[in-house]
């Protein structure tokens, strides 16, 4: 591997909606993520991406957002639940991309207002990701009931999400460094 | 070596580096269909890249195997 280049693992908020929850979520794990030694990261805020809604897939990827996932090695996705599923405007902006996305590993965090920690939303994201060519990780951030997990000023309450997401970014890294090699160096058989 | 497999029988070459990079993915574009329909693989109902990764700066191209 290069050791001159830092891995980069952007962390995507995955919902534009005034008042959004989702967004603490991202600040804190954006935050966990830049302690790492030798790790890159930044915020890609869903409601900054303008595309038009009257076509999808690539024909309205836009340069800075395609740019900033070709770069990554890994992502990490902040989705709220909504109706069991993911945020439509999620969706619309990660088929944007296809290329940008290959043997790069993916780390999800699920947010809701009710108990289950965004299990659903993240039970139906898993075949996207594995069509856009993202790996996924065995590890996710479950963020139940997230109007008690941090303060109204977003920050954290219930300090055992830092042990939880430790847990899941260690595995997203390695998953990451593992991807990279395979890309540069493993060739298909 | 499979069918498609390094369609163009050279390394495709990193234009910011200059170096090899390494083909480590097909995969199916289903959306390259919807623009070139006559380019669909009929047993793989999509058009196919080839995506080679550059070992020096990490920049991932794609092109489409013959
Ligand atoms: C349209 C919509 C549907 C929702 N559906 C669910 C749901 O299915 N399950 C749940 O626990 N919370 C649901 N919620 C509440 C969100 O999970 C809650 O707002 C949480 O804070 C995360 O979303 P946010 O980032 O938009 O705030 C829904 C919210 C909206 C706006
Ligand atoms: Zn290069």
């Amino acid at each position: 591997m290069d050791g001159a280049r830092p891995v980069f693992i952007p962390v995507i908020l995955g919902t534009p909606r005034q008042g959004r929850m989702s967004e603490h979520v991202a600040r804190f794990v954006l935050g966990e993520v830049s302690k790492r030694e030798g790790v890159e990261t930044e915020l890609i805020d869903i409601r900054n991406i303008s595309i038009p809604v009257t076509d999808a897939g690539e024909n309205v990827k836009e340069a800075k957002l395609s740019e900033t996932i070709m770069r990554a090695d890994a992502l990490v996705i902040v989705v709220p639940e909504y109706n069991h599923g993911y945020p439509g405007l999620l969706k619309h902006v990660l088929d944007t991309n296809l290329k940008e996305y290959i043997h790069k590993a993916v780390g999800i965090c699920g947010v809701s207002a009710g108990g289950f920690g965004g299990t659903r939303v993240i039970q139906n994201l898993l075949p996207v990701m594995r069509e856009l060519g993202l790996v996924t990780i065995f590890w996710d951030g479950n963020f139940s009931s997230v109007q008690n997990i941090f303060d109204t000023s977003g920050n954290l309450v219930d300090q055992a999400y830092i042990k939880r997401i430790d847990k899941f970014l260690k595995e997203l890294i390695w998953m990451a460094k593992v991807l990279r090699y395979g890309r540069e160096k493993v060739p298909l058989e | 070596m499979s069918k498609g497999d390094q369609s163009k029988g050279v390394k495709m070459i990193c234009p910011s580096c200059g170096v090899e990079m390494n083909y480590h993915a097909d995969k199916l574009d289903y959306t390259a269909a919807l623009t070139e329909p006559n380019k669909i693989d009929p047993e793989l109902g999509g058009i196919l890249d080839e995506v080679h990764t550059c070992p020096k700066c990490g920049r991932t191209d794609v092109r489409k195997t013959d």
